[in-house]
C-alpha cells in the first residue's frame, strides 16, 4: 500500500477487496479536500452510478463524529439513520444495510470508508478490526501522497521561479553592457566639455545636468549588474550579528523620526562565516528600508538571527508591522524594476536577491495584505574559505 | 614628462575619438582602431607606450591581445576597458598584464589618472605584474 504514490490506484484495489472479503455489495471511499473542505468520492466499487452522482453519503458533521469515535459504526436501518443522506436513493440501489470505517491521522479527519451489504447480517469483531487497520493503512498512504504531491508542487513553482529569475538576470547583464558602452561616450564627452565653456551660463548648467544624470545611470546598471551576480562576493570572515548592528546604525535616524521601536533577537551562539560584509550589509539595509516604508509612524521591526541545524546555515529573519503585500506583488517581488513604491526604483529587493544567491543562500518574502511582513535570509555557514577566496587578488586589482 | 604614443582600441567609434580628443589635448599622440586584427597589426607595426583596449571587440577576445603583448612587446603598457566588469574578468586581465582598469562609462578625469599612471611608470620601474 505503501509503495504506490498515486492515491487513487491504492483505494480502488481497497475497495474492490474490502467488498470481496466482505462478500458485500460494494464500498467506496470518500477522501476530505483540504482545501474546499468536501469530502470527495475517490474511489467505488460495486455500486451504480446514479446512486454515486448524488453527491456525499453523508455530512461532514458526522463524519468528523464518526472519526472522533474511532471505531466501526453499523447503520441497521437505512430510510431512518441520519448518517444516510440519501436514504431513498441507497434503498432503490438495494442497500441493507451499511459498514462506516472512519480514516483519520490523529486528531485530522482524512475521510471515510463506506461498505455497502444488500442483507443484514452480523460482522465479526475480527473483521471490523481487519477493516480498522486496513483504514489506518489507507490513512497513512494518503498522507503520504498528499505530502509528495505538496512538495512537488513546491519544487516545481521553485524551478519555474529559478529560471525567471536567471533569464532576467541574463537579460539584465546583456542590457548592462550595451547601455555602459553608450554611456561611456556620452559621459567622456560631457565631463570633458564641462571645462571647455564659461563657469557661468547655461551650457555649464546643461553639461552639468547630463554629467549627473550620466552617472546616476551608471549607478542602476551597477545595481543590475549586481543583481545578476555579476559582482562575485568579496568574503571575509564576518558574524551576521555585527554587520544587522551596523545597518541599524545606518538607520537609526530613520527609525527615531518615524517613531520605529526595533526588537533584536540575536543568537548568543552565532559565530563567524565566510561572507561579503558589504553586500550583506546592503541586503539588511535594504530590507529595513522596505519595513522603514511600509510601517506608519510607531510601526514595529522585530529582527532574529539563528543558526540553522547542524550549524550548517545561519538564518535572518525580519518582521515588521507594515501594510504588507498582496500575493501577486508577493510573487513578483525580487524581479528588477518591480516596485509598489510610488519613488521606487524596484532595484533594492532585486539586487538582495543576486546578492543572498551568490552566497549560495535563499531569500524568501511572507505577507498578507494589513498583516505585516516577514523576509527570512538564509547563507550556509562557511568557516573554510573555498579556494576561489584564497586566491585574492595578488595582481593588485582596482 | 614625455607625451606618450597611445593606441586606442574599441569597437565604439565615439569611444575612440573622445579619448582621442581629451588625450591629445594633453599632449599625447592617439592611433585608434575598432578590431582585433587591427590593432595587433599596428602595435607590431608601431612602438606604442600604452594601449587602452576594450576587452569585449566583434572579431576576438580583447583578452588574446593582452597575451600576445606579452610575449611579443611586453613593455606595452595596456589599460582595459569594459561595460562588464566582473571581478574576473578584471583579476583575469590583471593576471596577463594589464596595468590598469577603466570600467566603462569613465569621466575624462578618470581617463587622465589612469594614463597619468601609466606614464609614470613608463620608463620607470617596469610594469606591475
Amino acid at each position: 500500500m505503501h509503495a504506490s504514490t498515486h492515491v487513487d490506484e491504492i483505494l480502488e484495489v481497497v475497495v474492490w477487496k474490502t467488498t470481496e472479503l466482505l462478500d458485500a455489495k460494494g464500498a467506496i471511499f470518500r477522501i476530505l479536500n483540504l482545501k474546499t473542505e468536501q469530502l470527495e468520492l475517490y474511489a467505488a466499487h460495486g455500486l451504480g452510478k446514479k446512486y454515486l452522482e448524488k453527491g456525499p453519503v453523508s455530512s461532514y458533521r458526522i463524519i468528523t463524529e464518526l472519526c472522533r469515535q474511532n471505531e466501526v459504526i453499523t447503520i441497521d436501518d437505512i430510510m431512518g439513520d441520519p448518517r444516510v443522506q440519501y436514504p431513498q436513493e441507497a434503498w432503490e440501489e438495494g442497500v441493507r444495510m451499511i459498514l462506516d470505517i472512519p480514516l483519520s491521522l490523529g486528531n485530522h479527519v482524512v475521510g471515510i470508508l463506506r461498505v455497502y451489504f444488500s442483507e443484514h447480517r452480523e460482522i465479526s469483531k475480527d473483521k471490523k478490526d481487519f477493516m480498522v487497520a486496513v483504514a489506518q493503512q489507507c490513512s497513512c498512504a494518503i498522507d503520504k501522497a498528499r505530502l509528495i504531491e505538496e512538495q512537488q508542487s513546491l519544487y516545481d513553482k521553485l524551478v519555474l521561479h529559478t529560471a525567471k529569475m536567471s533569464a532576467i538576470g541574463r537579460m539584465a547583464a546583456g542590457i548592462a553592457h550595451e547601455i555602459n558602452n553608450l554611456l561611456a561616450g556620452i559621459l567622456l564627452y560631457s565631463s570633458n566639455m564641462i571645462k571647455k565653456v564659461p563657469e557661468d551660463g547655461p551650457l555649464k548648467e546643461g553639461l552639468d545636468i547630463i554629467v549627473h544624470e550620466t552617472i546616476r545611470c551608471r549607478g542602476i546598471i551597477q545595481e543590475l549588474l549586481d543583481f545578476s551576480r555579476e559582482r562575485e562576493p568579496k568574503k571575509t570572515l564576518a558574524n551576521i550579528n555585527d554587520i544587522i548592528g551596523k545597518a541599524l546604525n545606518i538607520l537609526e535616524n530613520e527609525f527615531r523620526i518615524d517613531h520605529i521601536t526595533v526588537e533584536t533577537d540575536l543568537s548568543e551562539e552565532m559565530v563567524s562565516s565566510f561572507l561579503d560584509e558589504n553586500q550583506m550589509e546592503q541586503v539588511f539595509v535594504n530590507l529595513l528600508i522596505n519595513a522603514v516604508e511600509a510601517m506608519d509612524e510607531g510601526g514595529h521591526i522585530r529582527i532574529k538571527t539563528r543558526l540553522g541545524s547542524e550549524e550548517k546555515c545561519i538564518k535572518i529573519e525580519f518582521e515588521d508591522t507594515g501594510c504588507g503585500l498582496p500575493k501577486e506583488a508577493l510573487d513578483r517581488i525580487f524581479e528588477p524594476f518591480f516596485t509598489t513604491k510610488a519613488k521606487g526604483t524596484g532595484l533594492g529587493l532585486a539586487v538582495s536577491y543576486g546578492i543572498v544567491q551568490n552566497h549560495m543562500g535563499d531569500i524568501r518574502a511572507y505577507s498578507e495584505p494589513g498583516k505585516g511582513a516577514s523576509f527570512i535570509v538564509e547563507i550556509p555557514m562557511i568557516q573554510q574559505p573555498s579556494s576561489e577566496e584564497t586566491k585574492g587578488f595578488e595582481n593588485g586589482a582596482p | 614628462m614625455e607625451p606618450l604614443k597611445i593606441l586606442v582600441i574599441d569597437d565604439e567609434q565615439v569611444i575612440c575619438s573622445g579619448c582621442r580628443m581629451i588625450l591629445s589635448e594633453l599632449g599625447h599622440t592617439i592611433d585608434t582602431c575598432n578590431t582585433c586584427k587591427e590593432g595587433l597589426d599596428a602595435i607590431r607595426k608601431l612602438d606604442y607606450h600604452l594601449v587602452l583596449l576594450d576587452i569585449k571587440l566583434p572579431d576576438s577576445d580583447g583578452m588574446e591581445i593582452l597575451k600576445i603583448v606579452q610575449v611579443e612587446k611586453s613593455e606595452i603598457h595596456i589599460i582595459v576597458m569594459t561595460g562588464y566588469a566582473t571581478i574576473r574578468s578584471v583579476v583575469s586581465a590583471m593576471r596577463l598584464g594589464a596595468f590598469d582598469y577603466l570600467p566603462k562609462p569613465f569621466t575624462d578625469e578618470e581617463l587622465i589618472a589612469s594614463v597619468e599612471k601609466a606614464m609614470k611608470n613608463v620608463g620607470g620601474s617596469g610594469k606591475v605584474q
